[in-house]
């Protein structure tokens, strides 16, 4: 798909509404102080929509915007990088769990038509979700075991 | 219709207006009721306001309460519920810049961790071959790819979230695994890490297990398991730390490069077999 300024322009506007109803959101939930945490929303801003570029630019890639987003803050937040200290300090106001709100508000109402099929699978997607516990558990340790058993560590 | 031209505002910002000014109110309310925790057993029942916010999100849809409440339609229909589909992919992205500002002051120690702790990262991938035959023995269908794809913690639902859209069959798997273990996930690993002791595992390697990706549920388990085996308190706290931040790095790259090939691929080999008729992808 070509990528046309205007494709670009729209992405912007939503992410500078999520931004500012995370901003709304995190100074109700958390207490942050809004024009404190406005510098850190713009860095986290300017990240997204280099992330959203790359992405649209890179399709043969199959990365996802998430995953470039993810990449750059971890690349310019490593403690040997020198921007490190300067964005950790500004980010800090930007709260994890803020961010997520309006994210699954969002979810929600996209899944209202499916409300229901996800009534019927309820349950099945619970127990489910235990499996999916131990299994991501036990896979560790059984791996973690062999390989602490070979190099002799127990 | 393709997201980024549902995202068009040219001739629909009342519908992108009703859209944002429902997830504003949503966010505040949300918000306003906060997080509540309540102990169970040795862990927690977590209450957040995300879950709140999803479930508001689906009862004010047409087919839910706007089916009773006239006014309520006015405010979110089929093109509101749409537009929220292809933002979705849009909002998550704050969360992944935030997701690797919490990461990337640990890769320093991915280098230090030693072979047990990076290859033990492979054993997430444990998830798939233990829920997705059960998923699909459960009748679930493409709903079993992202609900076992791992431990759907924020960086599946961002990359699940995109690929295949949050409204998908996968994103509901993906969902459902997800608010299970922000609701649930300190309790169920706060039982698991005690009783795990039981399996003849050495503790050292449980701990490492016990890094799951989840800051919370780490702790749930390690904690638990501590209180089992208390002489080797430290050392189990300290390798289920430093294995979680290795989930945290990794754990990203591994659903898009192994897991979601995986699930993929053994979706299309079990469920001929499990649910007998073939299902298109």
């Amino acid at each position: 798909m070509e990528v046309t300024g205007r494709m670009i322009w729209n992405q912007f506007k939503v992410l500078l509404l999520c931004v500012i109803i995370t901003l709304i959101g995190q100074r109700i939930g958390y207490g942050i102080s809004i024009s404190e945490a406005i510098p850190g929303m713009i860095i986290v801003l300017i990240i997204c929509m280099a992330a959203l570029i790359i992405k649209d630019y890179t399709p043969q890639l199959k990365f996802p915007a998430f995953a470039w987003a993810s990449l750059i803050a971890l690349i310019l937040t490593m403690p040997f990088v020198p921007t490190s200290k300067f964005l950790l300090g500004y980010t800090k106001h930007v709260s994890f769990l803020g961010t997520t709100t309006p994210i699954l508000a969002f979810a929600g109402i996209s899944i209202g038509m499916k409300v229901a099929k996800i009534k019927e699978l309820s349950w099945r997607l619970v127990l489910v979700a235990f499996c999916v516990f131990v299994g991501t558990f036990f896979g560790s340790a059984i791996i973690a075991q062999i390989v602490l058993k070979i190099q002799g560590i127990i | 219709m393709e997201s980024n031209d549902l995202l068009e505002t040219k001739g629909s910002v009342p519908s992108h207006v009703r859209l944002y000014i429902a997830v504003l109110l949503i966010v505040i309310i949300t918000e306003l009721i906060g997080i509540h925790k309540f102990p169970v057993g040795p862990g927690t029942v977590v209450l957040l306001p995300m879950l709140y916010a999803v479930i508001i999100g689906i009862l004010i849809t047409p087919q839910v309460l706007g089916k009773s409440i006239s006014v309520l339609q006015k405010l979110i229909s089929r093109d509101e519920v749409d537009l929220a589909g292809a933002i979705v992919m849009i909002s998550l992205l704050p969360l992944g810049v935030k997701y690797g500002t919490l990461v990337g002051p640990a890769v320093e120690k991915i280098v230090k961790a030693g072979p047990a702790f990076i290859l033990q990262e492979l054993g997430n991938l444990g998830t798939i071959l233990v829920a997705l035959p059960i998923a699909l023995l459960l009748g679930l269908k493409r709903e079993a790819v992202g609900a076992s794809v791992s431990i759907c913690r924020e960086p599946t639902l961002g990359v699940i979230g995109e690929r295949y859209g949050i409204s998908s069959d996968e994103g509901t798997g993906t969902l459902g695994t997800y608010m299970t273990g922000t609701v649930l996930g300190t309790i169920f690993f706060g039982i698991l890490g005690g009783i795990s002791v039981a399996t003849g595992l050495h503790p050292y390697a449980l701990a490492m297990a016990c890094g799951i990706g989840s800051a919370s549920m780490m702790t749930a388990s390690s904690a638990s398991l501590a209180t089992a085996v208390p002489a080797m308190k430290d050392t189990i706290l300290a390798y289920a730390a430093t294995s979680n931040l290795l989930t945290g790095v990794t754990g990203i790259y591994s659903v898009i490069f192994l897991a979601i090939p995986l699930t993929n691929f053994l979706y299309r080999k079990f469920q001929p077999i499990i649910q007998g008729k073939k299902e298109v992808e």
